[in-house]
């Protein structure tokens, strides 16, 4: 039995987190100050590239009059609800198309070209058909995602252990049992890497939305805010949405702990 | 000096095949094995020595309804259903999303065993396999090899299978755990009056834990069926190894297989 618990082995992993955890900040802290003293003297480099004291400045500002929280609730809730339906029904149909070779093999070159198609290409049709408030962004962030749900999930299913699946049969399980037993959980892997895919695309599907047309939202802020050469304003949006992302993603890993708890053992 | 030792001797077949074909292509006329005919009783353990690729985990894959013959007849206990059957294989088939303990499960699950004799009999195989409770909250991944063959074999018997099929089950480990799992697993066929067909490669692990060994040509049939008893009252698969017998049975099913290797 390995002893995994052993007071050296839990204290050298303690001691590695915490060197981990200070490491994190430096390569921030780096660019920060190389893109100060870049631009600390310099007015024109100061217009094009801004500078962390006026991006600062530019939030300090957005989040007083609290149009930074209204705009990242608006594209957080976007591409959340465009996430959760995407992947969702991603999964279903992905997971689903194990139970036919032949739904399977017919679905197949609908999956990939779907996939093959830019979401920028597709947005402003979207927009004509769902209007320019929320629902087509959240359409968009639907479409970004269900593509990589179905092909990831199929994936899992396809790929379960040749061993789990003989040892079903001998056992004399049916094929519902099989599904629950062998296909869904070694699918959950799969699953979970198309959230941590998902999350970007989620984003990207929204912003793109905004970006041509909304009234409100990160994309809209940085798009009027770019229209206008207010540069620190758009770092601004970027970082915010960066931090959406990061947030997102620390919440899927969440979920991977919860899903998949013998990975951590 | 060869003479039956046997605690279980009786007349019935738990598996009966007769006039088995089978091919890996549509053309039947190119059979991969050809007229198989083979029967083991109940409480006898049957080893299959033979040349690589010559059909011996076909054989036990067609037993096990993995594959499909394309003639003949495979009956287990006179059943055709063949529902009654544990295989257990080279590597271990423990789903590492699940403790060891819903591994276990998968006969309540699967085999509809009612939980209380579930229960009865997950004790008293954790108590022959010399295996604590205390495993049954940890995943596969924890266990050692030897640990993990254990429970595999366990997942296997609490389906109450009247017939065992192995493939090799105790190649990958080392030498002492493979002669105490060997052990164990001997003590439990006969105790329990099962069948077992074993697929191997180890001349020694053939002797010592069958009654009969069974050495296949390179088309896959029977070259040679050779009774393997002893004249030692407790027969175990450790202590069997030390007796005269044993060389004797080794030189010749070692002959036996040598002429089908180099045929």
């Amino acid at each position: 039995m390995k002893n995994l618990n052993s007071p050296r082995t839990v204290a050298a992993v303690q001691s590695q987190r915490a060197v981990t955890m200070m490491l994190y900040p430096v390569p921030l802290i780096v660019f920060l100050v190389a893109w100060q003293l870049y631009t600390i003297s310099d007015s024109q480099r100061q217009f094009i590239f801004s500078s962390p004291e006026k991006v600062y400045s530019a939030f300090t500002t957005l989040i007083v009059s609290g149009d930074l929280v209204r705009h990242s609730a608006v594209t957080l809730m976007e591409a959340l609800t465009g996430f959760v339906l995407g992947t969702t029904c991603g999964a279903v149909i992905g997971l689903s198309l194990w139970y036919s070779r032949l739904v399977s093999t017919v679905a197949k070159p609908y999956i990939t070209a779907l996939g093959s198609i830019p979401i920028f290409a597709l947005a402003p049709m979207i927009i004509a058909w769902f209007g320019i408030g929320i629902v087509s962004k959240i359409a968009l962030a639907f479409l970004s995602t269900v593509v990589v749900a179905i092909v990831q999930s199929y994936q899992g299913a396809m790929s379960a252990e040749p061993r789990f699946l003989r040892l079903m049969q001998v056992f004399g399980a049916s094929r519902l049992q099989t599904f629950r037993t062998v296909i869904l959980p070694s699918s959950l892997i799969w699953v979970v890497n198309a959230m941590k895919l998902n999350i970007g695309l989620a984003l990207l599907g929204a912003f793109i939305g905004e970006f041509i047309s909304a009234e409100q939202g990160l994309g809209y802020m940085i798009v009027r805010a770019s229209g206008l050469y207010d540069m620190a304003t758009v770092i601004a949006g970027v970082f915010t949405l960066v931090v959406l992302a990061l947030l997102l993603t620390s919440v899927v890993e969440q979920i991977e702990r919860r899903l998949l708890p013998w990975r951590s053992n | 000096m060869v003479t039956s030792n046997l605690y279980f001797r009786a007349p019935k077949k738990a598996l009966t095949i007769s006039g088995l074909k089978f091919s890996y292509q549509k053309d039947a006329s190119l059979p991969v094995l050809n007229d198989i005919s083979l029967s083991v009783r109940a409480g006898e353990i049957i080893s299959v020595l033979g040349k690589s690729g010559c059909g011996k985990s076909t054989r036990l894959n067609l037993i096990a309804g993995l594959m499909k013959p394309i003639a003949g007849e495979i009956s287990i206990n006179h059943d055709k259903s063949r529902c009654n059957i544990g295989y257990i294989f080279q590597e271990d088939a423990l789903m590492p999303w699940r403790t060891v303990k819903a591994n276990l499960a998968l006969a309540q699950e699967i085999g509809k065993v009612p939980h209380q004799q579930w229960q009865v009999s997950l004790m008293d195989l954790l108590s022959r396999f010399h295996l604590s409770e205390n495993i049954l909250e940890m995943y596969p991944t924890q266990l050692s090899g030897g640990m993990r063959q254990r429970v595999s074999i366990i997942q296997s018997l609490l389906f109450n299978p009247q017939l065992l099929l192995l493939d090799e089950p105790f190649s990958a480990l080392d030498f002492c755990t493979k002669l105490r799992l060997e052990g164990e697993f001997y003590r439990f066929i006969k105790d329990t009056y099962r069948a077992a067909v074993l697929v191997t490669h180890d001349i020694e692990e053939a002797i010592a834990l069958s009654d009969r060994v069974i050495i296949l040509n390179n088309n896959g049939t029977i070259e040679a069926d050779i009774s393997v008893t002893f004249d030692y009252c407790q027969r175990d698969p450790e202590s069997i190894r030390g007796v005269a017998e044993f060389g004797e049975h080794y030189r010749l099913i070692w002959a036996k297989l040598k002429a089908v290797i180099s045929q």
